[in-house]
Parts: C-alpha cells; structure tokens; sequence
C-alpha cells in the first residue's frame, strides 16, 4: 500500500444514479473500499463531503444542465484523473438519444411547456467528454461490479485500468449460449461494448445494448443481416440508437448518405 | 436576507437541494429545488416497441428499477390486452419484494440512522454499532440476490418481459430465497423495535392526505388496480389524474402533483397509514404495539413505518416462495397480436406510488405519462420544511432549522434521479420585499386591501388600497368587493396580493411579502377572513398569491395607525407607484 492514499471523488450528474448505486451495492467491499482511499466526495454514502483537489473523479450521468457543466469543469480543475462512469457519462445515455438539437427543443417543450426555469437552464444531454478530457471510461448501465473494483484496485496500486474492448458475443460464447440471432431475435450483442457477462443472452433475453457500442463493431454487417431477417429499418435504427448516445451518429450519417 | 441552504443534499439518492429564506420572524420561502437535469424520458420511449419502453423506462431510477419494470410491465399488459399465468404475477411480487428489502434496509441504516445517532455517515458509524452495519448490509445483500435471481441483475435487470420471465429461477434458488429470509427474522424484529421506537422529534407535525395502491381483497401489498386515499375514496387505475394533478414550478426540473389544491404524501408512512389495519401475522402485532396517532402527522415517522414493510416483506417472501414452488409448470412467454391500446400501470415502489401509462398505436409507443412518487412527495416535502422551519423560528432555535429540513427531506427517501441533494437558510434583507413585489408587478397583479375599521392597526390593508386608488392605480379591490365572485374569475393568470397587517412578531411596521400558502400552512399567522376567500380560488390562483404584511403594534379598538404602520403604508405606497 502506497502511504498517502489516493484522494477519490465520486459525483453525480443527471441519471439513474445506478453507477454510485452499484458502488453503495459492494456490500463485502464497501468498507475496504472507504479504507483504500480518501473517499472526499460521495453524495449518496456520506454527508461529510469535502470539494477540494483529487487525485481520481469519478463522474456519473450525462451533462443536461448550465449548473452541471460548470459542476464539471470544475471537477476538471481539482482532478488529476478524470473517470467517466456508466453509459451515461460515456456516451450521454438513453437521454441523449435526441441526437438532432431542433428535435430535443421540441422534445423539452413538450414536457415542459414553456416555463422559465429558475434555477438552472436546460443543456441537451451529453457525455461528459463534450465538454472535458477523460482519461478513462468504465462503462455500462450500470457499470459491473467486477469491472469497477478490479479499475478501483488498480487505480489504488498506481496502475492504468484494463477494460474489455470487446463486444458482448464474446462472454455469451463463454456462457454457453445458443445465438438469438439464430433465431430470428433482434439481439445487439455483436455492436455491444462486452463486461455485464452477457446477463440478457444467459435469461434468453436479447441484449438491448445498454452498455454501448464497441469501437471496432461491424454496425452495417448487423443492420443487413437484421433487414434479411425481415425486421424494418427504423425499429433496427432506434434500437441501435436507444443506448449508444452520441457514439454512432457518424455511422447514422453515413447511414442517411448510403440511402439517398 | 438570510438562506439556510443544503446545496447538496447528502445521503440522499440524486441531486437536489432545499432553501428556506428567513425575514426576521417569518420563513418566506421554502424551495425544494431539483437540479437532476432534464432526461425527457417520456418522450425517448415514444415510436419505440413496447419492449424497448420496458428496457428503457426503469433507467429512469437505478433504486427503484424492479418498481419500474413492474409497473411499465402492467401498463403494457393492461394496453395490449395481456394475461399472465399466477405464477408469473407470483414471481414478479418476490422481485418487488427484494427491491424493498434492498431499497428500504439502505434507506433506514445507511441514510437515515446516523442523523439519529450522530455519525456523518454509516461507514463511520459502524465503530459504533458494528453488528447493526454488518447484518444490515447483509439484509440489502439479501435484497439485491432476490432482484438478480429473478430479473438478471442488481440493477437494470431485463428478464421480466411483458408476458412474462426470460428465464425462471432454479427450486434451489428459490429454497435458498425463502430460507435466507427466515435465518434474517431475529434482526428484523430488532429492526422493527430500533425504528419504531426511535424518539423522533414533534417538529414537524401536521395532518396530510396520504394516497398508496388499493391492493385488493382487504389486504396489505404493494400493486392494485385502484388507488386509495385516506379519506376512503378510490380512483381507478385509469382515472389517476384525477389525483395527481400535475404541474410545474420554475425551480425544478421535476413535475408536481396537488389533489383539490392541497400537496399530499405517498410512500411507506402513506401505506402503513392507510393499510397498517389490514396487515397480519407478526407485521400485524407490531403494527399494534408501536402505532400511535402522530404516525398520521408527522414525516419522519416515514423510517418506522419501512422497518415495518421490512418486517411486512420478510413474512411476505417464504410465503410467496410456497406458493410459487407449488406451481411447478413454467408458462412461456405470453405472445401478443394486439397492435393498439391504452393501458395503465400502478405500482408501489419504496418511496410511494408509481404511475405509468402508455399508449400504443400500431405497434409503437405513440404516448407516455409516468408519474414518481418523490414527483408526487415535493409539495409536501416542501410544505413539511416550511412548518417546521417557521416552528423552530417561533422556538428561537433558528440555529436547528437547517439540520431539521434535512431531516424531513430524508425521511422521504426522495428519489431524486426519479425527480431530486439539501438544505439551506437565508436571511432576507430589509428590503427583500421590494425586489419580490417589483418582479410580482411585471405580471400586473391585482391587489387587494382587507382590514377592519375602528380597530386601530388593523385597517392599514384597507388604508393603502384606498391611497392606492387615489394615488390612480387600477386593479386594486377592497376586502368588501371581492363579494362579487365575478372579480375573482377575471383574474387567471395574475398574481393576487393581499394588503393586510400580519403578527409576525416583529417590530411594528416591519413588511414582509409572504407566499399565501404558507399562511394555511401556519396557524400562527392566519387572519378571519382568508378562508373564505382562499376557498374561492382555484390552485392556480393560490399558488400566485401572496399577502403583503404590515406589523401593527395593536390591533385593539381605536381609530388611528401607529406610526410605524403608517410610515410602511407610505413606503410601500411609494414602491408601487414608481
């Protein structure tokens, strides 16, 4: 163990709260995990919070408020290592699925008329990245238990993290199971960023892709595959879309191009 | 002007915050103010498939997942038209019951017991009460395995489908389940006499309406087809904005609900007080031994009455686990042709009841309302830190008022993904209520004087309205003139100022613009004639009045104003008219 421990902050932005939900759920771990490190900041677990230089930051959710963006920039400042955590801090989240900005405005205004709000202005869902560098992004929704300790541990040790780069296919293989694709089921496995354990594929479940999308995927390969099956082209786009944020609308506009 | 402000609330779930702002005597403001950013979910599951809604609409809160998948499960059954077997039902009631357990073990021993205590936080505490940490983290242990043996996950699990299980669990897992729960029962019933017997403060205490799921058949539980009030009355399922009534306020990105114009509660303290006589077996004799009429009054009874649903779960899930492993058939997944409908789910999750309703038209998701229960707590959240925070001002114990809010807010366990961090004061400055009146007077308001003659201080309302009319203002009404209910009508959309003195314990002469609704909220500053006014207007209306007050040093007979009085008339005369 190094003498000085590292100094963790773990904040929240708008979202499901899930990531420091699942981090509150290391039940065995907990203890050791408030001893490894200086935890100076966690909303959900402590009230004795102290918003002053760190060494790791630990950020959930997605920015979608004036407030929260300055929140972030200045977490930014006082942190030597930023983390992005959970799918909505990675990739902005199911809300940041509006990709188009007119659609989201008219989105808000159908939810909230047109009230003046007071307290903060509303900012169009993005991952954090929009707006800061991140060093590192753990993802999921939520991020896996497995994942975030073996990144915690390391990160405690002085090391860089090792996450999976691969898609969800892989550990359903490891698991055993039949393909759903095989059967005729719109599973987003082979696009999807692989660390849940393939858990909706071992429930005969079909992966929605909650995680978010694999850099390296072959999104046109699976778009065709899933046309011949006979599934229609929007249903196939909005769940490619429905989990993976900002992250693919390159392959969206690529998409839009190819159909004209 | 002086804030007591919680920025951040801590312990709780989200990010929200509450501000109480103190002008001498009085609280003039208390918001509850949610800065959880806009996710607009409601309209993201719009043009998707119902099972991509189901997938969706539980991230809207990581806590209370299972509740979400339940009730968007039972919205879109109910939509498409769609039976399910017992022992599907049967299934997804043991998931609901892991989510409570889970969610309200967290809740009672990690959040709420170390205000109680005096610790920061529970890893701190535990130097204190190692064994109650310990087994407590094992009892939200045991909650999360029920919700991952039965929906795949901790959090976010997908295996319930509509129709259905993906995948059903093994009679192992199921044996392991209900004799967990039994080896747990000497610790809940600790659990039940530690929060029950807790010495919760009478600050604050107030009558509420409180409002939960109709479970049916004379039981207790946690899902119905209706929902029922404290008052006796029900609404059906598809009737539940007859309830909730929602609105907006300014200072949040979460919606609020209002049932006839007055904020209600919804939660664990909601059920027990509305069911508590319907529970059975040990919860029952519990229920019987610690239940007391303050329970009806006061939020932060809100922490007895989860060790009580803990106690109530417990009993709840060998029960369940029986009955399930009675039905050894494991029906598939119920397939569905039905490409349109409407349908309405209700659920309890932890925190109160949970309300989605869909509507699906060919074969998408075409329209979306989902009600939360922190979403349905705010108004009350916020009324509760009024009153208290106006008692312990009355006390002298301004100094409580912050930690006291917190408090409340807690008790709640509000969610604040769903909808909400906490709690602040601040003083107002001396000229507070002339900024308030100059934003006030942007939106044409119409004011008007109420007083009586011959009473000496007591006629300064009806005082500045007449100088108010001389000076040439328009829309100004005396107290006698708003008789005419056809001037009451005419006036949506702007705001209403009362001119009145008001005892606010202050020097005479001291001015104060007051939110109207914090004077119902509070005995001490109520006048003769406001009740039969405010029941002449309608919610809009309240929510936009205020009473601009005047301290009078007697309200004794006579015929003239004290100084003082006089010299607030004028100033304020002044600050209208310029």
């Amino acid at each position: 163990m190094p003498k000085d421990k590292l100094k963790i902050g773990i904040y929240e932005l708008t979202g499901c709260a899930g990531d420091a939900l699942l981090i509150v759920d290391c039940e065995e771990e907990l203890v050791n995990i408030f001893t490894a490190a200086n935890i100076e900041v966690f909303l959900m677990a402590k009230s004795d919070n102290r918003h002053g230089e760190l060494d790791v930051a630990l950020v959930e959710g997605s920015v979608s408020t004036e407030k929260e963006k300055e929140e972030l920039l200045d977490i930014r400042k006082r942190a030597r290592v930023v983390v992005a955590i959970g799918g909505c801090a990675c990739v902005g989240g199911p809300q940041a699925a509006f990709l188009d900005k007119k659609e989201w405005e008219k989105n808000l205004k159908k939810v909230y008329g047109n009230i003046e709000f007071s307290h903060s202005q509303p900012l169009q869902s993005k991952p954090i990245d929009a707006y800061i560098k991140v060093d590192y992004y753990l993802p999921g929704c939520p991020i896996g238990k497995a994942q975030f300790l073996s990144t915690f541990t390391r990160m405690v040790n002085g090391n860089p993290p090792e996450l999976f780069r691969f898609p969800v296919c892989v550990e359903c293989k490891w698991h055993e199971n039949d393909c759903l694709l095989n059967k005729d089921i719109l599973c987003l496995g082979p696009l999807t960023l692989a660390g849940c354990g393939s858990v909706c594929p071992n429930f005969n479940v079909p992966c929605f892709g909650c995680w978010g999308p694999t850099e390296e995927a072959n999104r046109t390969s699976e778009y065709h595959l899933l046309r011949e099956k006979g599934f229609d082209t929007e249903v196939i786009k909005n769940r490619m879309a429905n989990y993976s944020g900002t992250r693919i609308t390159e392959f969206f506009e690529q998409f839009r191009k190819e159909k004209r | 002007m002086k804030t007591i402000s919680i920025d951040h609330l801590p312990r709780v779930e989200g990010n929200g915050g509450v501000f109480a702002t103190i002008d001498g005597h009085v609280i003039t403001e208390v918001k509850l103010v949610i800065n959880e950013g806009p996710r607009l979910i409601e309209r993201l599951t719009v043009g998707k498939t119902p099972e991509e809604d189901v997938s969706i609409a539980p991230r809207i809160c990581a806590i209370c997942t299972v509740s979400h998948k339940n009730a968007a499960i039972r919205a879109m059954e109910n939509a498409l038209g769609i039976k399910v077997q017992p022992k599907i039902t049967l299934l997804r009631e043991l998931a609901h019951m892991g989510e409570f357990i889970e969610s309200h073990s967290l809740h009672v021993y990690y959040l709420a017991l170390p205000d109680y205590v005096g610790f920061p936080n529970a890893i701190a505490m535990a130097s204190k009460f190692p064994f109650e940490v310990k087994i407590a983290l094992e009892m939200k242990q045991f909650g999360n395995a029920i919700m991952k043996i039965l929906n795949g996950r901790m959090i976010h699990g997908e295996n319930m489908v509509i129709g259905g299980f993906g995948l059903f669990p093994t009679r192992e897992d199921l044996v392991w389940i209900k004799n967990r729960a039994i080896q747990f029962m000497p610790f809940v019933f600790r659990t039940v006499e530690l929060f029950c017997g807790l010495d919760y403060p009478t600050v604050p205490e107030s009558d509420t309406l409180y409002a939960c799921c109709e479970p049916g058949n004379g039981q207790y539980g946690l899902w119905g087809e209706e929902i029922i009030l404290s008052t006796g009355q029900k609404f059906a399922r598809d009737d539940y904005k007859s309830l909730t009534n929602e609105f907006l306020v300014p200072h949040s990105f979460c919606k609020r609900s209002r049932y006839k114009g007055n904020p209600y509660s919804v939660g664990a303290l909601a059920r027990v007080n509305v069911l508590g006589e319907r529970l059975q077996g040990e919860s029952a004799k519990m229920y019987k031994k610690y239940f007391s009429p303050r329970w009806k009054k006061n939020p932060l009874f809100h922490n007895a009455a989860q060790a009580l649903e803990i106690l109530y779960s417990f009993e709840k899930v060998p029960e369940l686990v029986d009955e399930i492993l009675a039905l050894p058939e494991n029906p598939p997944v119920v397939p569905y042709k039905t490409k349109n409908g409407k349908g309405t789910g209700l659920v309890e999750a932890p925190r109160g009841l949970l309300i989605h309703h869909y509507e699906v038209k060919d074969g998408l998701v075409s329209d979306v309302d989902i009600i939360t229960p922190t979403a349905q707590n705010a108004e009350d959240i916020e009324r509760y830190c009024y009153v208290a925070a106006q008692k312990l001002l009355d006390e002298g114990k301004e100094d409580a008022i912050r930690d006291r809010m917190d408090l409340v807010v807690r008790a709640f366990d509000p969610c604040v993904s769903c909808s909400v961090h906490m709690a602040e004061v601040k003083h107002a400055s001396s000229d507070d209520w002339k900024k308030k009146l100059a934003d006030l007077q942007t939106a044409g308001p119409v004011f008007i004087g109420i007083g009586k003659e011959g009473r000496s201080d007591d006629r300064a309302g009806l005082d500045l309205a007449e100088k108010m009319r001389e000076a040439g203002l328009e829309n100004v009404y005396l107290e006698s003139d708003i008789e005419e209910d056809h001037i009451l009508e005419g006036l949506t959309g702007r705001p209403l100022i009362f001119l009145d003195v008001v005892n606010m314990g202050e020097p005479a002469g001291k001015i104060a613009l007051l939110p109207l609704q914090h004077v119902f909220w509070n005995a001490v500053l109520s006048h003769r004639l406001l009740p039969a006014v405010s029941n002449r207007l309608t919610l809009d209306q309240i929510k936009n009045a205020y009473i601009l007050g005047i301290q009078p040093e007697s309200i004794e007979e006579g015929s003239r104003l004290s100084d003082g009085v006089r010299e607030a008339v004028e100033k304020i005369l002044e600050e209208i008219t310029n």
